[in-house]
């Protein structure tokens, strides 16, 4: 069945506009709200939002286009199940007409009316004002049928996208599993069950939007449940939404990250004249106030910092307040504005890549960083611990090696070259590279090297694809070098190594090296490596065995070289001998392609007249 | 049977009516609970309020001297004491009465009387039309306040001796007075009397006024207070006094004291503010009290007793009614289940002297004990075009960045209305305003509020009114 998109009413007095722009074509799949063309009066620009989901079978229009008010923009095959006395969005049909009539959605709504300053309207979505709270309410139908609505998401906020949903019809479902992901533009939120049984029916997919108070699937409860409808067990108290709204709490509330594990306080309904006239049923239900007593508090007046604004994050009250509400930690939320001031997009953003992190974490829970940490035993017990915070850059180094050591196989080839030669003609030319602004190391001379050697296996120079079962061949050449700052490792990459000459190199190297220390490097400058170069010579030792910085797939370990009896030609002569270990990623290449590549690179040592010949 | 009430709250002054309306808006059920016939508490009684419309009466005076300057001499100003009391007493009960007005009209169950805590759940209350009833709250809010200090050994028995309320009731207009304590509200009280007539000395223990507050803005205000001042000792304890019938002898110890003992008419007791912890049975409950006496509280203004909250005075400094309120309103909201804390970036300060003095967020006093880099700007008001129009050009506005991100950490201000201007330091402190935002936002010519603005640029060197040699 093919449903029509047709221009919703603009404004007063607009009949028609030019398309500037027409967003979706044929085959696509539009969803509710999805911006699908972009239009001109001569008051606004205006984005326009579908109306109607589902893939676009036929656009009628094109940019260049005058369309007007009423004109079938597109149509859709409807996708959706055949039932189409449950609307989409939730609304209810009445609602629904009258959306439409009205057209647009708010937020392009408020922009006409701001443009127009024609009447103060007063249906803007959304207030800054979150709670993270959320009580999914339930109704017991004849029969032991309860229908699960989308629960209060906060003072203003209506509705929310739903990012997933995590329960299908037949699903046995348990009280506190998590049926529904959803995404207001405060926070990603898990929607928890409030009661166990078998799902029946669903009415909400991803994509799609949900409104407060609608019902987003229906259960069918065992037997001896079905009386259990509105109360949950082993509560003597009988506080049934706060016990629910407890239960709630933690299973999200904690999981966005909460630092404190306290309780919360939470009275189920503030009756603010507003809200009962926006939700008149909801009101009457939850309207009986209740006061859960909390926790004993932990912190006292001593804690209690004074007013030291140096202390207190870079953002306005209402940003902070804000982030409290939703849980997050303004204090780890970096600030995009002047003096590094935090802004409430900034904590959307930041919660919003906490949420998914998170996700990640339970997603792939058997990978790198993602083992669950084994409980530590209490040290103190033994003598005194002084405990300090990871520095974010230990903490990511920490993450990043945990996943480069799960999931690469180690190989870890040693070998040694002979630099007496190279050695000499290092001192010979040292000058001029220091003459230049570089400092000719083994390093900077190693990088030409292993461009080189590169360029002769290229699967040195690949990434592992293992989703798609490819092989990532990269035809350039950057080299990472680890660098040791006090804030802890750091690798910077120097780019195009294969089309720099050393003194180049050398002076490159220098400067990197100097600003990782000074913590000026970008994160431009930390990405986009294809291979690694860790030196420890400096500081002593014979051989290591580094970890590949994945996803690269293979790293070169330089120790300190040693003068050393090496029998040639009938004697023991003294040689200066540099060790190298070359650790590489065993899915992907095999022994003996790593000991050919470290031999190359021993030779290129030795005779650089290869280099010029091979690589 | 107990009566019920899901919030109770003990204490009626701005901290107690804030959190009163704030958790009656919010739908609960309230009992505020008072010993005075509304509600207003010390602030609007005995503090704030009457002293502002004294020191208000205080400066008309003193404008009526200073114009001699420009050609306009007025003669001595004729005193109706009674008329002028009255006057105060009406401000009082027109804030006072409209507040019981506000209380009612919220639903608010008011009830004078003292409340006593018999357990962490019930009140007992001595109304004051002599009944007794208890009262069970699911939750409470302690909001008490403070009482003036009191040094044991100096306590007279004698009308002569005075505290705050005794000046603020205005029996009489002393010949001369001694102000035990050069903080704000001897020194707001001292200006009262003096611009009133009375030959007032101050006596501070400290080596300046205004202990605490950073000493290039008190010295402005040494310089100008003193010469109203019949003298200003500092660095000098009272170690006696005694009533000998037609005065108080008071026994100074001190350095290059003229003379160790002196009789004054009146001696006005201003040392410092007690919080009002005692006396009403927290005892009976676990609300645990610190080693200053305030009660314990956590950053939401939770005590010891889950249900039972503190805010103002009573639960810790600065004691200032603005916070108190602010205090009042996270407590609810906190009862109201919404995650709050007390976490403010700048409380003001203002003293209401003349000049006034006022600051907000970090003072160079803190930066330096915490160990703070911050960089100070600093702004004449000689360089103000408003200033001199009031012949005013004694005032100084300062601005305290982080050196790094150039935000605004603190600012502080001498000088008639410093205590309506420190509010856009506030606003800057809070928001986290950098220094080149007050540059850039345009203020109004000619006002004092363009000092705000031209610190901020003293910051980058390029202030309009002021120039610096380039370095
Ligand atoms: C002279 C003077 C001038 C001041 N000027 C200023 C100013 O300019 N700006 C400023 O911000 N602050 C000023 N203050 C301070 C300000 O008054 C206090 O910070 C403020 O009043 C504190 O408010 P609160 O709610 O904590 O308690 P309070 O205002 O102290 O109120 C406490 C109330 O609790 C009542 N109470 C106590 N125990 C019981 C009980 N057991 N049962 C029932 N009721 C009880 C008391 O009667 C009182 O009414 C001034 C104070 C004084 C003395």
């Amino acid at each position: 069945m093919a449903k029509e998109f047709t221009l919703p009413e603009l404004g007063e007095n607009i009949t028609s506009a030019d398309v500037l722009q027409v967003l979706i074509k044929p085959g696509d799949m539009v969803s509710i709200d999805q911006v699908v063309m972009e239009i001109e009066t001569d008051k606004a620009t205006i984005e326009v939002p579908s109306q109607i989901s589902g893939v676009v079978k036929e656009v009628n229009i094109k940019a260049g286009d005058k369309a007007k008010i009423g004109q079938v923009i597109f149509t859709v095959e409807d996708s959706s199940s055949n039932k189409e006395e449950v609307p989409s969005d939730g609304t209810s049909s009445k609602q629904k007409a009258s959306s439409q009539s009205q057209g647009l959605s708010a937020e392009a709504k408020e922009m006409i009316i701001s443009r127009e300053e024609v009447k103060k309207e007063a249906n803007i979505a959304e207030k800054p004002k979150a709670e993270a709270e959320i009580l999914p309410k339930t109704e017991a139908k004849q029969g032991g049928i309860i229908e699960v609505k989308l629960p209060e998401l906060g003072e203003n906020i209506l509705k929310a996208d739903v990012l997933q949903v995590k329960v299908s019809p037949g699903d046995m479902v348990k009280k506190d599993q998590i049926i529904l992901e959803i995404e207001t533009d405060k926070a990603t939120i898990e929607v928890p069950s409030e009661v166990s049984g078998t799902v029946k029916e669903v009415f909400v997919k991803a994509g799609q939007t949900a409104s407060v108070g609608q019902v987003i699937f229906t259960v069918a409860q065992e037997e001896e449940s079905s009386s259990a409808a509105g109360e949950p067990a082993a509560q003597p108290t009988g506080k049934t939404d706060a016990s629910t709204l407890e239960a709630i709490d933690k299973s999200i509330i904690d999981k966005m990250t909460s630092p404190e594990k306290e309780e919360k306080v939470v009275k189920p309904e503030e009756i603010s004249e507003q809200k009962q006239a926006e939700t008149p049923e909801r009101g009457k239900e939850t309207s009986k106030e209740k006061l859960v007593t909390p926790e004993k508090p932990k912190l006292y007046i001593e804690e209690r910092a004074q007013t030291d604004p140096s202390k207190i994050a870079p953002a306005a009250p209402t940003v902070r307040r804000f982030a409290r509400e939703i849980g997050i930690d303004i204090n780890e939320v970096p600030g995009s504005g002047p003096g590094g001031r935090i802004s409430i997009s900034d904590v959307k953003a930041y919660s919003r890549e906490v949420s998914k992190k998170q996700k990640q974490a339970l997603e792939a829970p058997r990978v790198g960083a993602g083992v669950p940490a084994e409980q530590l035993p209490d040290f103190s017990k033994w003598g005194e611990v002084e405990k300090r915070d990871m520095s974010n850059v230990r903490r990511k180094t920490a993450e990043h090696l945990s996943y480069a050591w799960a999931t690469v196989p180690h190989v870890t080839q040693f070998g040694k070259a002979d630099i007496t030669e190279l050695e000499n003609l290092r001192k010979n030319y040292g000058k001029r590279a220091e003459a230049e602004g570089g400092k000719l190391t083994v390093t900077a001379i190693l990088l030409k090297v292993v461009a080189s050697a590169l360029k002769t296996f290229p699967q040195f120079n690949s990434s592992v694809d293992m989703q798609n079962n490819a092989v990532l061949y990269k035809k350039f050449y950057n080299v990472g070098v680890a660098v040791d700052t006090d804030r802890g490792l750091l690798v910077p990459v120097i780019k195009n190594v294969d089309k720099k000459n050393i003194i180049e190199l050398s002076i490159e190297l220098n400067k990197m090296a100097e600003k990782a220390r000074n913590k000026k490097l970008s994160l431009e400058e930390m990405q986009g490596g294809t291979f690694t170069i860790t030196n420890l010579g400096g500081i002593g030792g014979t051989y290591f065995s580094p970890i590949v910085n994945s996803p690269e797939v293979a790293i070169l370990g330089v120790s300190r070289s040693q003068f050393e009896p090496v029998y040639i030609d009938g004697e023991f002569k003294p040689r200066l001998m540099l060790p190298l270990s070359l650790s590489y990623d065993h899915r992907i290449i095999d022994g003996a392609d790593g000991a050919r590549f470290l031999k190359w690179i021993i030779d290129a040592i030795e005779q650089p007249f290869l280099m010029a010949l091979e690589g | 049977m107990a009566n019920k009430t899901q919030l109770a709250l003990i204490g009626g002054g701005p901290g107690g009516y804030a959190a009163a309306f704030l958790a009656a808006d919010l739908g609960m059920q309230v009992t505020l609970i008072d010993l005075e016939k509304n509600p207003g508490g010390v602030c609007l009684y005995r503090g704030c309020i009457p002293s502002k419309a004294l020191l208000h009466v205080a400066k008309l005076i003193n404008e009526t001297e200073e114009s001699s300057k420009w050609g306009i001499e007025f003669s001595r100003p004729k005193i109706d004491l009674d008329k002028l009391r009255s006057w105060k007493e009406s401000v009082v009960n027109k804030m006072t009465g409209g507040l019981g007005i506000l209380s009612k009209q919220r639903k608010i169950t008011y009830i004078q009387g003292r409340a006593t805590f018999l357990n962490p759940k019930t009140l007992r209350i001595e109304k004051m039309d002599g009944a007794v009833e208890e009262l069970s709250f699911d939750n409470a809010i302690i909001a008490t306040g403070s009482l003036p200090t009191q040094i044991p050994s100096l306590m007279l028995n004698s009308p002569r001796v005075i505290d705050s309320t005794g000046a603020l009731a205005l029996n009489d207009i002393p010949k001369n007075m001694l102000v035990v304590g050069g903080g704000y509200i001897g020194l707001e009280l001292g200006s009262v009397y003096s611009s009133l007539g009375t030959e007032v000395s101050v006596v501070e223990m400290t080596p300046g006024l205004l202990p605490g507050a950073d000493r290039d803005m008190v010295n402005i205000l040494t310089k100008s207070i003193s010469p109203k001042m019949k003298q200003v000792l500092l660095s000098t304890k009272v170690v006696k006094m005694e009533d000998i019938g037609s005065g108080i002898k008071v026994t100074f110890d001190g350095e290059n004291l003229e003379q160790k003992e002196q009789i004054f008419e009146k001696v006005l007791v201003s040392i410092g503010r007690t919080p009002n912890a005692k006396g009403f049975g927290i005892e009976n409950t676990a609300v645990q009290v610190d080693k200053r006496g305030f009660i314990k509280v956590n950053s939401r203004l939770q005590t010891d007793e889950p249900n039972i909250y503190a805010i103002g005075d009573v639960a810790g400094n600065p004691m200032l009614a603005h916070k108190a309120s602010a205090e009042g309103k996270v407590a609810v909201e906190n009862i109201a289940g919404h995650n709050v804390e007390f976490k403010p970036a700048a409380i003001p300060a203002v003293i209401f002297t003349d000049p006034e003095v006022a600051w907000c967020g970090l003072t160079e006093n803190e930066a330096r004990d915490k160990n703070i880099e911050v960089k100070v700007a600093r702004f004449p008001w000689a360089a103000s075009g408003r200033a001199t129009t009031l012949d005013r050009n004694d005032g100084v506005t300062k601005l305290l960045m982080d050196p790094k991100t150039e935000r605004i950490l603190g600012m502080g201000i001498v000088g008639p209305g410093a205590g309506e201007l420190i509010s856009e330091g506030v606003l800057a402190v809070e928001m986290a305003a950098v220094a080149k935002d007050l540059a850039l936002s345009i203020h109004p010519h000619p006002t004092l509020s363009e000092t705000v603005m031209e610190t901020a640029e003293v910051f980058f060197g390029q202030s309009t009114h002021i120039y610096r040699p380039k370095r």
